[in-house]
């Protein structure tokens, strides 16, 4: 049996853990309130431009720009796969590598580009084509830094000559509950909206040009877009991880502690016997 | 409605939400300026600077990049940099003028001279307007 030295010490390690993990829940809920704010604010201006490529592409049915085209028959594509950079958030990483994992079983000649450490720390032994990683970029997320990693994804796509290029990510659904979603990110697809502009535009300087420079803008939003969802819904998995964690070590600690209290129990126990009898044995 | 609605949208925010009488844009054909009724009209645009009038008032601020929509006196401009003049360091601004130049005239094949020549007009557009 342990010794009563060894289970306080068991105790105390329970409780610094404990102290952890608490402390994690903390901060994953203040960067998941951040991140929120972020996504809501960044909703004006992706709706605006979803319009107004919705309305182009409505007026226009003859264009047949690159970025806004879909490309039928066979051909390679790429799988964008969006993790976190760090651990300890439950499942949500292995989960959305099993997704990744059904997808290229399924689609052949897939190639796929990482965000974030633990798809890259995966794919980088798992699979041969990953050919372009963007790691370490969630600590510091920046609209800026989101618009590098989109224009490199653009000029890829229209040099490479890729039929599309699908992404892969967690939606923040709620801090409890994260979506695995598979969306197509090119050529651009304008989802429906209400907020069509109905009038004859004239356009300046011409259409070709701004569609290409609107499709540009509305990759460099839906990259920042998907990129805040991902890191809403990591913060929220930590949060959830770390909530019962934090419950796991209280548990411990009530164990551990009736344990204790039984050992030292039993060895007061002892030691009165012992005296008990060592007294019998003088009065006999 | 008898003032223009002006709502400027970046990534992260809503820069401006406020009504105006005139407003000029730095199109990529030239400056165009706004008033009520004005066609429906979509354009890029080009550095420069945007001007709002709001009755003797005028702000001015400069901008990089973006798009303008002209819809029933609403307009709204999409862009990623906007700033006034509090907002530029003329310091700065000079200092990175300075380093596109030098970028430009380079001969290196690692220049990327697309991007020197945009932060050259961004840096000359922040110094026009901290000047005046």
């Amino acid at each position: 049996m342990a010794t009563l030295k060894e289970i306080k010490l068991r105790i105390e390690s329970v409780k610094n853990t404990r102290h952890i993990t608490n402390a994690m829940k903390m901060v994953a809920a203040s960067k998941l309130r951040r991140a929120q704010e972020n996504i809501l604010q960044a909703r004006p201006y992706a709706d605006h431009i979803n319009d107004m490529l919705k309305t182009i592409k409505l007026k226009n049915t003859t264009t047949s720009h690159l970025l806004l085209t879909d490309i039928s028959g066979e051909g390679k594509t790429a799988l964008i796969i969006v993790t976190s950079d760090r651990g300890l958030c439950g499942s949500f990483n292995s989960q959305i590598i099993r997704k990744a994992q059904l997808y290229i079983k399924k689609n052949s000649n897939v190639d796929i580009i990482c965000i974030g450490k633990k798809g890259f720390g995966f794919f980088k032994t798992h699979s041969k084509k990953v050919i372009d990683s963007y790691i370490n970029l969630f600590n510091e997320m920046d609209f800026s830094v989101s618009k590098d990693v989109a224009e490199k994804i653009l000029n890829l796509y229209l040099q490479e000559n890729y039929i599309k290029i699908d992404v892969l990510y967690n939606e923040f659904k709620s801090a409890i509950q994260q979506d695995i979603i598979v969306k197509q990110l090119l050529p651009i697809n304008p989802i429906e909206s209400e907020n069509i502009l109905k009038l004859d535009f004239l356009y300046e300087p011409d259409e070709d040009t701004i569609i290409e420079e609107l499709g540009r803008k509305y990759i460099h939003v839906d990259i920042w877009r998907i990129m805040l969802e991902s890191s809403a819904a990591e913060q929220g998995a930590r949060m959830t991880a770390m909530d019962s964690a934090t419950d796991n070590a209280a548990d411990m600690i009530d164990n551990l502690t009736l344990f204790y209290n039984r050992a030292r129990q039993a060895m007061i126990t002892k030691e009165i016997i012992e005296i008990a009898s060592g007294a019998e044995a003088i009065q006999q | 409605m008898d003032k223009l609605h002006l709502e400027i949208i970046q990534p992260t925010k809503i820069k401006i939400r406020d009504d105006y009488d005139h407003i000029i844009v730095p199109g990529v054909d030239g400056d165009f300026g706004v008033d009520l009724n004005h066609t429906p009209f979509i354009t890029k645009i080009r550095p420069g600077i945007l001007q709002l009038y709001k009755g003797k008032k005028i702000d001015k601020y400069a901008i990089h990049d973006g798009f303008v929509t002209v819809e029933n006196n609403i307009i709204i401009i999409v862009c990623d940099i906007i700033e006034n003049e509090n907002e530029i360091k003329y310091k700065r601004a000079e200092d990175s003028k300075n380093r596109a130049e030098k970028r430009t005239k380079s001969s290196g094949k690692d220049i990327d001279f697309r991007r020197a020549e945009l932060s050259l007009k961004r840096a000359l557009v922040r110094l026009q307007l901290s000047v005046k």
